[in-house]
Order: C-alpha cells, then structure tokens, then sequence
C-alpha cells in the first residue's frame, strides 16, 4: 500500500515541477521511481551506500560538512567509483564537532557550498537506492537541502543498515519480526557492527570511509538476509526502510 | 582515499608488485571488491571459465577437481594475495576445476578485458603466467629478501656482480722468459716492485718471481745472474680469467693464502688484483680474516678470530651474495680454522705415529655450512703394521681428538649431539675398518645403517694424507655397484619428509612447544631436496659432495635432473638463503640461531617461491617413487 501510496506522490510532484527551472539531473531524480525494478534481485540491484559528516545533530541549526558515497552492485563494491565532497558550512564550526571529523574551519570554507554539491549527489545517486547506517538522520540533513533548493525531497528509495542488521541478529524469521518496534534501537555503533563483521575500522570519522565501512556490512548482510527469506528490493525495502 | 588500500595490497601481490604506482592506482579505480561467505562455490568444474580476475584479500578457498570415480581431488589451496581464475584470462575452455572457500572471503575483483589490458601493457607480468615462476623470481625474491632483512640496502651486490677483469687496472710489470737473473732483478728495483711475471713469447704468463725467490734460489746458493729467469720463477701461478666474479678471486686469494692474484684475459695478462682491491670494493675482507688466522700461534688466539665471523656473513649478505656463495666462502674460512687447529694439535702432541686424514661430513662436508655448525668430522688413519704400532696410534688420536673437539668447541662449534666425531673411538680407524664399515652398511642396508650413511657419506677431506680419503671414495662408489636393495632402502627413506604443498592454512606448522605455529626449515624444505640430490648422486656414483655439484654433475647423466636440475638448484639457492636471512637475523638479535620460521613473516612473493621450490622437490620424489617404489624394484 504505502509503494502505491510513494509512487502516486511522485506522479504529483512530477507534475508540478515539470515546467520548473531546475536542473535536468535534478528533476531526473523525480522519475527514479520509474527507473528502479522492485522485483529485482538484492543481487542485482544498484546501491549507493552514503554518510554524511554534519556540524551537529539539530537539523534546525546544523548542516552537511561533508558527504561520502560508494556505489554496489549487489555484493559488489566498485573500490574506485565514489563520491566524497566536503562542504562550506553555512553555519560556524563548533569545536566539539571538529574533533570528531577533523575537518577545520578554514578547510571547509574553501570548500564549494551545497548549492553546488548537490546536482553533483543527485547525480550520482541516479536510479540506485540508497543505503545508510541510521540513514534517516542523513536524510533529514539532505531533504532539507532539496526543500531549500527544489521545493521536494530526494525520491530515491532509502534502506537503513542498522535495521537490516536487527533483522539478521533476530532468531525469529516472519513477519512478526518486522513490526516488532521494541527492538533496542541503536545499541551498536557502526564501528561495533563492523567489528562484528570483521570489517577493518580505522579511528576517525570520515564520511567516506564511513560509507566504505557501511558498504562492506551490507555487503556482508547479503547472504544473510537472503537465508531470511529476503529476495527482492522490495522484500529489502519493506523490512529496512528508515 | 579508499582505492589507497587497494593499491598498498596489490604491492604485495605477485605479479602487480612490479608494477608502478601509478598503474596500479589506474587498477585500483577498476576494482570490485566481494565478499563470499565460507563454502561458496566461485568456480564450477566444467562450468563456464571465470570472466575475471580474484585476487584474495582476505580467507581462503581449495581448488579441486571430482574424478570419474566421484573421488574429490583437492589440488590446491590458496589464500591472501593468491590469485583465482588466472587460467581463463588466456582461453575460454570450460573450468577444470572448482573452487570453493573455506572461509568468509575477501576478494578484489578484475575484469577479464581490464586483466588483458595490462598483460598487453606488461610483458613482465605476461611473462609470470606463462613461464616457469621459479627461474623468473628467484633474483626478485631474493632482493626482496635481502632489503627486508636489512636496513642499509645495498644495490650495487659489488663483489658478485663485479668481474675481476674491472678491477684489474694495475698495469703488471713482466719480463720474457729468456730475460736474465740480473735484468729482471734490475727492472724490479727500478719499478720498486717485489715479484715480477714471467711470459713467453706470446705475453701468457708462465711463472712467478718473487724478491723471496732472489734471496733464497740466487744469493743463499750463489747462482750465476746471468742465468735465465726462467731457472727460479715458480710455475704454479694462481690466475683468474678476467670475466670471473671477484667473489671467485677472493676465494682464490683464501684458498691459496695469497695477496695478489693475476688476471688473465683470453690467456694474456689483462693486470693483477690485491687483496687491497676487494677491500675497498667491500669494506674489508675474508682474506683478512683467513691470514689472520693462519698466523694465530694459540688456539685462543684463533677462537678469538672465529667468533668474530658473523661479521663476515654481514657483509656477505649486504653484498647481495647467493646462499651458495655464502655457504663456499663460509666453508673455505671453517676449514681454515680447522686445519689451523689440526696444525697446532700437531705441534702439541708432536708428529702423528702414522699417516691419516681428517675428514668431515654432514653439511661441512658438502660445504654448505652457514654458522657454526655442529661438529661432524673423523679420522681415516692408515692400516698399522703392528700391533704396538696400532696401540700407539690409538693412544694418540684419543687425546689429539679430544683436544682437537675441545679446541673447535673454543671456537663455537658445538658437539655433535649423535656423537658423530673423531673423539668417539668408532669413527677414528684404519682405512681397512672403514671399508668394511661402508661395505656392511650397503650390503645390509638396517635403517641404522642408512642413517649412518647419509650423513657419513658426504665426507671430504680437510688436512692430512688426502690418499686415504680418496681410496675410501673409490671403495664407496664401487661398493655401491648393482646395489639396487640400499638404493631401494635409502630412496624410501628420501621420500618419507615431504614438503608441505599447500601452506595456507594447512602450512604445515609446529602445533605446540616453543616453536608452535612455526615450520622447520631445514627438516621440511632443505633435507628432502638434499636427500634426493644425494639419493641421484650415489645411484650414478658420482665423488661430488656439494648439492649444487652434485646436481651440476647429474644434469649430464641423470634423467630426472637433466629436465629438472636448473629449478631445483633454484629451489636451492631459495630455501638455503631463508635459512641464512632467518639464522643471521637471530644472530643480530641476540638469540641463538635455529631452523623455525614464522610463516607469518615471509611476504607473498616469499611464500610463493617457497611453495613453487616445494612443488620441484616433490616432482623429483614423485619421479622416484615411481622408479623405486612402484618400478622395477617393487617387492
């Protein structure tokens, strides 16, 4: 119901946005829904796996510092086609937050302004879904930028590794396991779940190697959800959608 | 940033490793990495070939084949930084065989177009599927080897690199053979030289004269100037070809106690090298040591010299020597000091009551010792006449030996634990009772007498009357004339220490004790490729004691190592030098040296030659297996 209920918002949003003056990347992204095959296998399909490093959690004051993305193709990671742009941030850097990325002031004020950065991501998101380890928060951050500068939010389906993840440490197998919402919510960090996973982790956050560390849990994940009878990028999304 | 990792792996890859940086970042860009959990099957036996390329990042996979019968054959194992699906860059066959992980595993990626690309770029890495792996990085492994042990790496490997003919520079003074006494006295003064060459009419050196033979041959017996030279010059003069390396001058120059050796090109004097030469080629010099030592009065004196050796191994090594260079030089200076004590045993307990020759075996006797090396030596003496005579020999030799193993063990060469010296009764007898010995041992062929003969068997002569050893050698060879049934013994006895195939995970590694998760080098690389070599060596009787001569010699009458000689002195080389690397790395640090290696130390391009040496080894026990155990002598 709720795909209906997504793809009939985009037929409208299409409409009204068609004679806009925005960039042909861009209003691309509001036919993604078309591009993307649900019935494809989780094998197949085209992901790009995103973090994003932010000046802090209130997404009211704070904003994208920098965004990473590595793309898959099912299990496959391409080690060399990325993204990574680290962003001048329209409000001042908070030393705490420094410590954390390491990016300086003076270093993200050279950098372009979202503005530019983001025909570039939409672009490179272009017909893949995306994934994310607590990716509604990246989300939220990036919509905020869409509304600012398009007036809708980014159509490309998003699926959530820490969800996925749950799902997988679950015993239980069926639907029940997918409505139960008491399951701890973040317990583990990224860095605990790649330990788990024997991903190799180096100190410091980056959104880019987060995304890499992220790509390479999910790709882990795979085989994993498809014992849980996950098959299909509907199957995946249905279960792991933030 | 994340290709970045991918590029420091591939520089541990064997063949990516020689490539340059920025082919391989070009690489990186096009890489994949997957992830297969354990027991996934990658590649299926006649199943369509593999449309890339699978370097393993991380865990393992076993390639194997299922037979007509539905036996699973397991031929391979492979793990990080070993390749998957090489074969089908090159054809479209079907796959022969499967492959299938035994672990969660990492691999990188490489298309099939994007692998020919760089074959077609790259002859050296065409050439590492295609030809033989060994002969092509050994000298790679071996550089390797060398820069990681060290932490001054020395490029230039001067002293083995360099032919004697570029040293020798130094115009040489000579004179023709019908100048006289008095004119070449003359022309010596006038140069201020001290020895002067002689040559015929053709300029090939014929002979030496020194200032010692002046004095001695012309003024203390008052012989006539006029004279031609010719009358006093010594014949015996020690020359090099000028294409010989300066390593072989210098073991020249060690062997014969010399300072100055001529150099000679297509017969004619091309000039002389001094020890002098090679010191500043090299820093300093055995040379230096092996006088040294001969002028040692004490046998402290000589344990004091004997104890600094390690130095000499030093720079052998930063010099870029090959194992078996290393093992000649360090010989030649062992037998220096073994026969400086014999000399001084001698002075001490006067004259021998009878002739006799010291011998030694094991790996002295095959001049392969590295550092101090157990002692394994003996005495031939020559059959007495008389039984007072026998007495007093024995009376003799039972303290000359045991001052002569004390002396050695002064100079920090441990006892042999088997007991196999001159001090034990057993091994210091008449020529007569070691025939007899040899004889009982092949004709009946226990397995204490086969173990006896492996090691006794290598002997050579070191000081004394050398007759004796040769008449033993003789006796040995015809002795072993259409003995098929000791052969057949000590052939099954050469195959039972197999060298692990696979290391992998199956390395086969100590699984407990103090050397748990280590391998021994010696016991599972080097003695089964000694032991076949010898094996040969004895079936073709054949007098060569050293590995590299012996398989030199068989190449020219033996089958097998006619086709496999070349890989198997590479083989050689390899595994004996990771012995020295490993030895003289404990020395550095303070330990004392053994035979355990950490698997987890050697680099990829280590463990693959490693496993390419064990793979020549085995196809030689294989072939004898074959003849011996399966051939014409079963039963």
């Amino acid at each position: 119901m709720s795909f209906l209920f997504t793809k009939y918002k985009n037929k409208i949003l299409q409409g009204l946005y068609k004679n806009k003056d925005i960039k042909p990347a861009v209003y691309k992204n509001l036919k993604i829904l078309e591009e993307i095959n649900f019935n494809c296998s989780i094998y197949d399909a085209s992901y790009v796996v995103i973090d994003t490093e932010l000046t802090g959690l209130d997404s009211k004051g704070d904003c994208i510092l920098s965004i990473g993305a590595v793309r898959m193709k099912g299990g496959s990671i391409y080690m060399g086609d990325y993204f990574y742009r680290i962003v001048a941030p329209s409000v001042c850097l908070r030393p705490a937050s420094i410590i954390i990325h390491g990016i300086t002031p003076k270093e993200a004020s050279e950098c372009p302004s979202i503005d530019l950065i983001m025909p570039e991501f939409i672009d490179f998101c272009k017909g893949k879904i995306i994934v994310g380890y607590c990716i509604a928060i990246d989300i939220e951050f990036i919509n905020k930028e869409m509304k600012r500068l398009y007036g809708f939010n980014i159509q490309n389906p998003v699926i959530d590794l820490l969800k996925m993840y749950l799902i997988i440490k679950k015993k239980k197998v069926g639907c029940d396991a997918f409505v139960d919402d008491n399951l701890a919510m973040p317990t583990a960090n990224l860095f605990e779940i790649a330990r788990e996973f024997d991903v190799p982790v180096q100190e410091g956050h980056n959104a880019l190697s987060d995304a890499f560390i992220t790509a390479q849990i999910f790709q882990r994940c795979l085989p994993a959800l498809s014992k849980r009878g996950i098959n299909t990028i509907k199957d995946l999304i249905m279960v792991s959608k933030p | 940033m994340i290709t970045e990792d991918v590029v420091k792996f591939l520089k541990t890859v064997i063949p990516f490793q020689f490539l340059k940086e920025d082919e391989l970042i070009a690489i990186s860009e096009k890489t994949l990495l997957e992830f297969y959990p354990q027991n996934t099957i990658l590649l299926k036996q006649e199943g369509p070939p593999s449309d890339n390329l699978k370097i393993i990042k991380k865990g393992s996979v076993k390639i194997y084949a299922v037979s007509n019968t539905g036996e699973e054959i397991i031929t391979d194992y492979r793990g990080e930084g070993e390749l998957i699906g090489y074969l089908s860059l090159f054809s479209d066959n079907k796959s022969r065989v499967s492959v299938m992980t035994l672990e969660d595993t990492l691999c990188y990626i490489i298309s099939k177009t994007e692998m020919r690309a760089i074959i077609d770029r790259h002859p050296n890495i065409k050439d590492f599927f295609h030809q033989s792996f060994l002969k092509k990085y050994l000298d790679k492994t071996l550089e390797e080897m060398h820069s990681k042990t060290l932490n001054k790496v020395s490029g230039d490997m001067l002293l083995f690199t360099t032919p004697v003919g570029m040293l020798a520079t130094k115009g040489v003074i000579s004179v023709f053979q019908d100048t006289s006494i008095k004119e070449a006295a003359e022309i010596m003064t006038r140069h201020e030289i001290s020895s002067v060459v002689i040559i015929d009419s053709n300029a090939v050196p014929v002979g030496i004269v020194t200032d010692r033979d002046l004095r001695k041959k012309v003024i203390a017996k008052g012989l006539d100037t006029r004279n031609s030279i010719c009358s006093i010059m010594s014949v015996s003069l020690i020359k090099s070809d000028s294409k010989e390396y300066c390593f072989e001058a210098l073991l020249k120059m060690i062997r014969y106690n010399i300072h100055h050796l001529l150099i000679v090109e297509d017969g004619k004097i091309k000039g002389i090298i001094t020890n002098h030469d090679l010191m500043m080629l090299q820093g300093s010099s055995p040379v230096t040591v092996a006088k040294d030592i001969e002028i040692q009065q004490t046998v402290d004196g000589v344990a004091q010299i004997s104890n600094k050796l390690n130095s000499i191994m030093d720079i052998l090594i930063k010099e870029g020597a090959k194992a078996s260079n290393i093992t000649k030089i360090m010989s030649e200076i062992n037998d220096r000091i073994l026969k400086k004590i014999l000399t001084l045993a001698e002075k001490k307990f006067g004259p021998p009551p009878t002739s006799y020759c010291w011998i030694v075996f094991g790996s002295e006797g095959r001049k392969e010792q590295t550092f101090k090396t157990d002692q394994d030596n003996a005495i031939i003496c020559a059959d007495p006449e008389t039984l007072s005579e026998d007495e007093e020999t024995k009376r003799y030799f039972s303290v000359f030996t045991k001052y002569v193993r004390d002396s050695l063990v002064m100079c920090g060469f441990p006892v042999c634990p088997g007991n196999y010296m001159a001090s034990n009764p057993k091994w210091r007898q008449p020529i007569s009772v070691w025939k007899s010995y040899f004889s009982s041992w092949i004709n009946v062929p226990k397995t204490e007498a086969i173990l006896a003969s492996v090691i006794l068997f290598d002997f050579r002569a070191i000081h004394g009357d050398f007759t004796l050893a040769e008449e033993l050698k003789r006796h040995l060879l015809t002795s072993l004339k259409g003995k098929d049934m000791f052969l057949l013994l000590m052939a099954k006895m050469t195959v039972n220490v197999k060298p692990p195939l696979s290391f992998f995970k199956t390395f086969v590694v100590e699984k407990d004790g103090m050397h748990k998760n280590k391998f021994n080098i010696k016991f599972k690389f080097l003695s089964p490729l000694i032991n076949v070599v010898r094996l040969f060596a004895l079936e073709k009787r054949i007098e060569e004691t050293s590995t590299l001569e012996r398989i030199e010699r068989l190449m020219e009458s033996h089958d097998t190592i006619r086709q496999m000689g070349d890989e198997l002195k590479h083989a050689f080389e390899f595994i004996m030098m990771m012995k020295i690397v490993h030895q003289f790395n404990q020395l550095t640090k303070g330990l004392q040296p053994d035979n355990y290696i950490d698997p987890n130390d050697l680099t990829n391009l280590e463990k693959k030659t490693l496993k390419e040496s064990c793979q020549v080894i085995s196809r030689v026990q294989e072939s004898i297996e074959n003849r011996y155990l399966l051939g014409r002598l079963s039963g």
